[in-house]
């Protein structure tokens, strides 16, 4: 049973995983010369409150104690307090995530709409003028740092245009809608809110956009390259021997043969575009994870970080279990990769 | 050519150089890419001869001066010329690039070569110690290590490197495999050759192609990622001129100094389209039957 | 929906669908780009989320934004003809008297206030929140001495009891830490906390607002309290936003989506000072920047050095360029505004010759020194290059390093730099916030005496001043430890910012106070649209 070795195989990557970005995290945050007892005792405590808040936090244990500690709480799904928001760091994690993860969708739709008929446009007119235009704008979308264009878009259709919001995830005149997902796109559709949901929509479009761009690249690369194996095949050439009209070939045949080996590499794009958002999310005062992670490094503070590495390190082995059985569903010729 | 020669020579027979020129003139964005990092290595080169001004002299009271013709792209908020400062900025950011994937490479190709040819127990822990970093959020890691270490230029070249060296194992690795299995390795085996001595033979040459076309696609990368670094605060340290650090302090300024930002980004996605459009282009190069992935 | 009416041509129904599809779309994305939020709503912008709301903890002003006039204290400041003073009159209290050697204060309480849950506030309300300050000793508690005691003497009358003649007292009462907090804040204690935990996010007081929402990152929101005693206030809502990036925060005022803008840099202000709809008030304010010079460590350890630094900078270069001339000079460390201050202590000017011949008396030669600052003020890098431009001028290396703001903080408190800039501003309206904060080297440290400074003579004197009841025989120890402390320059006495703050024509009713900076007077405040 291939699906269940696959399972049992990512399940135990899994809990390697936690375990190695736990340790790999917790070395980092003991490295740092910064006391977390000073910084939540704040600037003008006294040195006896201090000591008292290091012993409250553990922090006067053996480091190997600390550790241990730690991890057990992952296992109870309790990452430690946050130094900076003095709240649970889990708490913290999940009143953000949904914010980062719908963005990070979003970012994935555009890339892929956009994306992919380009790679299709380019594998089909492969060496001629629109290949190039397309496998440049690809360059251009990797090559384009997100903090910029993001600054970019901001000044033009915020500031000069006006046409759209230039930060946040809902105009704050709206309520926002109650948390069934935490994705206000469907939380405010499930409420039939649609004056939120077309805020909610506004307020994505900029990061979204900026996100899902240097993406674009990617998957106009890999539909690209998938496209133009498919072109070459029997089949193809058979079909339009027969007389198949040329893009009835391309759409109804070819392209969905070439989304399916894409699967895997928009699935790692998701991972990608999770972490990618941090910097994203600062320029567009997006209230998700990344924006909460360059916080808390700024103020050493290190719960805070080492939860949200091993929050995501846990998603990204999750999506990859995801995608390695969606690509068995669809193809079954695969007894499960890498 | 001094960058793109020896990388896209190695793989190639010596007596080769026609077909090899006549392949890079064929592909016009690997040609464009060529041009575009020949650019950028000439103000890298003779950047004190092309600044106008100090990059480093301040003039508080000249500050935020519009792009003219004393300062082609203006000043910024203390007065420095920001051409002259993104002229020098390029030699941190390209050398920053360099540092990068040769540091990750190295140590990469070391580490996966002998992984692959020991094999057995030492090989899988150490893989699986490499896929478990390549699952940590990288970006996240590197900017908690430059946080830990206190941010410095070193310190964030060493992060990226650090978190870049498990894609360089893996390459190196396979290659180590495949190259193991070679009849020629096998005979060199049974006359009694060593893992030393085979690795410094066969497998540290052979493998180097992928790696240094890994290397090539990476530069880019690696530069935008030094940018991000500084961008938030962590990598260059004034004065020294970093563009991502200029796009940062900038930001306060795009409303009404909009080239204070814009110079320098522009810089940084000029830079990285010509090293990916290089990567790309010796890709193809290195293996036709990807062309162009 | 109108396709089903249509010719049942699946070809027709998929161009319906798609144009209505359409124009739901461009309905719903074309929603208004300007909108002035309603009257009764008002928003502040800021750039960083609060971090924690407990008053007992907090020394941040960006916190008191919220917490100020959630709470009430027993004496506020005085408004006199629409402007904030520094004189202090009763809010809670009702009264008050103090026996003759400074130590037995008694407070009678005004009858009728009442906390947000409509329980009364009385003589166990007050004690319980000074007991509690003085357990956490966490910071706020600094700002009155140590073992200082609170009894209840009658229900609506508490006493306290000062260790020492404290001069400052009755001003320190009206900070934000001397809030008065619901004792039933206790309900909520978890494993002895005191509430710590769920004060950090919720407030608990009896003034004109009250927190009922706070979406991380995202904004708060403040309503009216219902059981407030005082008059009811004019916002329905107050909500606080957070805009981490300065040009969005200014574009979000131009635009209408915020009423106030925080923590813009001057450069913005200039420019918005010409748009419509917008005004710039701007005050001189207490809030000054200055240079920690490390006495504890050579060469700064000598004050022919420190004075070397103090003669090189270029004061009106960093206020005409940096300010933009929203700044001025300090003249010695207590700002100009500040009771106690003396006009006519020396000031440092740019004299390169001095400088020179000072550096050559110490005997140094091509020092190398460490700048070190974080990113939480974008005065601070510009200022960093300026001194390192003017120091190279005498042969001093400067090198900087930007931390942080955690790391820079924890570098500074362990005395780990060399040069450190800093701002600081008075909690309360006395000298001794500036005199006994930043020279008293009993608070060597962040606690105040950064520069690590150690002189006997001086520690003598404002300690003294701290403790003398009459206001000229304090003034006269001040300005004669003012004399030594700007000859021995263990700090450069940089400038004294303006405070300027950026709001909405509709906007009406703010009273800018020093001692308040990023606090609005919300609960008197009102918008004409």
């Amino acid at each position: 049973m291939p699906f269940v070795n696959i399972i049992r195989k990512r399940l135990i990557f899994l809990v390697l995983v936690v375990f190695g970005v736990s340790l790999i995290t917790f070395a980092i945050s003991h490295i740092i010369p910064g006391d977390p007892a000073r910084l939540v005792a704040g600037d003008r405590a006294s040195d006896e409150i201090v000591t008292s808040i290091r012993q409250q936090m553990g922090l006067d244990r053996p480091l190997p104690e600390q550790y241990w500690r730690y991890l057990t709480g992952i296992l109870r799904g309790d990452l430690g307090a946050s130094l900076r928001t003095n709240r649970p760091v889990i708490e913290d994690l999940v009143a953000f995530f949904p914010a980062s993860l719908e963005l990070a969708l979003v970012a994935l739709l555009i890339a892929t709409l956009m994306g992919a008929p380009l790679g299709v446009l380019s594998a089909v007119y492969r060496d001629r003028p629109i290949d190039h235009v397309v496998r440049t704008l690809a360059v251009i979308g990797i090559s384009t740092p997100a903090f910029w264009l993001g600054l970019i878009l901001i000044v033009t259709f915020y500031g000069a245009l006006g046409v759209l919001p230039g930060g946040g995830r809902i105009d704050p005149n709206l309520a926002i809608p109650s948390r069934v997902t935490g994705f206000y796109l469907v939380d405010s559709l499930l409420a039939g809110d649609l004056p939120a949901f077309g805020s909610t929509l506004r307020h994505l479009v900029l990061p979204a956009f900026t996100l899902g761009f240097i993406h674009l690249g990617v998957v106009a690369r890999q539909i690209r390259s998938a496209m133009l194996d498919e072109l070459q095949q029997d089949y193809v050439r058979t079909a339009r021997a027969n007389g198949i009209a040329k893009w009835r070939v391309i759409c109804g045949h070819a392209l969905p043969n070439a989304l399916i080996p894409s699967i895997t590499v928009l699935g790692l794009a998701l991972g990608d575009l999770l972490y990618g958002a941090v910097l994203t999310e600062t320029v567009f005062a997006w209230p998700g994870m990344g924006a909460y992670v360059v916080n808390s490094i700024q103020s050493l503070d290190f719960p805070a970080v080492m939860g949200f590495s091993v929050v995501v390190s846990f998603a990204y082995v999750l999506v990859n279990l995801a995608v390695d059985l969606i690509y068995m569903a669809i193809d079954p010729r695969i007894t499960g990769v890498n | 050519m001094s960058a793109a020669g020896p990388i896209v020579a190695a793989p190639v027979a010596i007596s080769d150089w026609g077909f090899l020129f006549y392949r890079i003139r064929k592909s016009p964005l690997t040609v464009l890419g060529i041009l575009m990092i020949l650019t950028v290595l000439v103000f890298v080169a003779f950047a004190p001869w092309l600044a106008t001004h100090d990059p480093n002299a301040i003039s508080l009271r000249a500050r935020l001066a519009p792009p003219s013709g004393a300062h082609w792209f203006g000043t910024d908020e203390v007065g420095r010329d920001l051409y002259s400062r993104v002229v020098f900025g390029g030699r941190l950011s390209v050398g920053v690039g360099f540092f990068v994937v040769v540091i990750a490479g190295g140590v990469g190709a070391v580490v996966g070569c002998l992984s692959g040819i020991l094999g057995g127990r030492v090989d899988t822990v150490l893989m699986r110690i490499m896929d478990v970093v390549l699952s940590v959020p990288s970006l996240v890691v590197t900017m908690a290590l430059a946080a830990a270490l206190g941010p410095s230029l070193f310190n964030a070249m060493l992060a990226m490197a650090i978190v870049r060296i498990p894609f360089y194992v893996r390459l190196a690795r396979g290659q180590a495999l495949v190259i193991r299995e070679m009849p020629y390795v096998k005979g060199a085996y049974i006359f009694g050759a060593s893992n030393w001595q085979v690795l410094r033979w066969h497998v540290a040459r052979n493998a180097m192609p992928p790696l240094i076309v890994q290397a090539t696609l990476d530069l880019g990368g690696a530069i935008l990622m030094a940018s991000a670094l500084s961008f938030i605060g962590l990598g260059a340290q004034q004065p020294t001129a970093e563009w991502g650090a200029m796009v940062s302090t900038g930001r306060n300024f795009i409303l009404d100094q909009w080239w204070y930002s814009a110079f320098p980004g522009f810089a940084i996605l000029f830079t990285a389209t010509g090293f990916n459009l290089l990567g790309d282009g010796v890709r193809d190069l290195l293996d036709p039957r990807q062309k162009g992935r | 929906m109108f396709i089903a009416t249509g010719p049942s041509n699946r070809k027709f129904q998929t161009i319906a669908f798609a144009a209505a599809l359409a124009t739901t779309l461009a309905a719903v994305l074309a929603g208004p780009a300007v909108a002035d939020s309603a009257k009764d709503v008002l928003t502040i912008g800021k750039a960083a989320d609060p971090q924690t709301l407990d008053p007992d903890i907090t020394v941040d002003n960006n916190d008191w934004t919220v917490t100020y006039y959630a709470y009430q204290r027993l004496v506020h400041y005085k408004t006199i003809n629409g402007k904030g003073s520094t004189e202090v009159e009763p809010e809670l209290a009702d009264s008050w008297s103090v026996s003759a050697d400074g130590l037995t204060w008694d407070f009678k309480l005004k009858a009728g206030n009442k906390f947000d849950d409509g329980s009364s506030l009385d003589a166990a309300a007050v004690k319980y929140s000074f007991d509690r300050l003085f357990k956490l000793k966490q910071g706020p508690s600094e700002a009155l001495p140590e073992n200082t005691t609170v009894t209840v003497i009658g229900p609506m009358e508490v006493r306290f009891q000062l260790p020492s003649p404290y001069a400052p007292f009755l001003y320190a009462l009206a900070n934000n830490g001397c809030g008065i907090v619901n004792p039933k804040v206790e309900e909520k204690a978890k494993d002895g906390d005191m509430a710590k935990a769920w004060l950090a996010a919720n407030t608990a007081g009896s003034g004109p607002y009250k927190l009922v929402s706070w979406d991380k990152g995202q904004s708060l929101v403040l309503e009216p309290n219902a059981n407030y005693a005082g008059e009811k206030p004019a916002f329905s809502k107050v909500r606080v936003k957070i805009v981490g990036e300065a040009a969005a925060r200014r574009l979000q005022l131009e635009n209408g989506d915020l009423d106030i803008a925080e923590d813009l840099p001057v450069d913005q202000v200039e420019a918005i000072k010409k748009k419509p709809g917008i005004r710039v008030e701007e005050y001189p304010s207490l809030l000054v920047t200055y240079l920690y010079l490390n006495n504890s460590k050579p060469p700064l350890d000598k004050p022919e050095v420190r004075r070397a630094i103090s003669w090189a900078i270029d004061y009106q270069g960093i206020v005409d360029g940096i300010f933009d001339g929203q700044a001025k000079q300090m003249r010695g460390p207590i700002p100009d505004g500040m009771w106690g201050q003396d006009p006519n202590v020396m000031q440092y000017t740019q004299d390169l010759a001095k400088a020179k011949a000072e550096l050559a008396k110490s005997g140094v030669t091509a020092p190398k020194l460490s700048f070190l600052y974080s990113e939480r003020d974008p005065n601070w890098e510009p200022i960093g290059l300026a001194v390192q431009a003017n120091l190279a001028a005498l042969g001093i290396e400067v090198k900087l390093e930007k931390l942080a703001n955690a790391a820079y903080r924890e570098r500074l408190g362990k005395g780990d730099f060399e040069i450190g800039v800093g701002k600081w501003s008075p909690d309360f309206a006395d000298p001794y916030m500036f005199m006994n904060y930043w020279f008293d080297s009993n608070r060597k440290g962040l606690s105040g005496d950064r520069a690590f400074y150690v002189n006997p003579k001086v520690d003598e004197l404002v300690r003294k001043a701290a403790s003398a009841t009459d206001q000229a025989e304090r003034v006269k120890l001040y300005k004669e430890a003012q004399a030594i402390v700007v000859d021995e320059a263990p700090y450069v006495y940089l400038v004294q910012k303006n405070s300027q703050i950026a709001l909405r024509d509709s906007v009406a009713g703010f009273v800018f106070n020093p001692m308040l900076e990023q606090i609005y007077n919300i609960g008197a405040m009102s918008k004409t649209k």
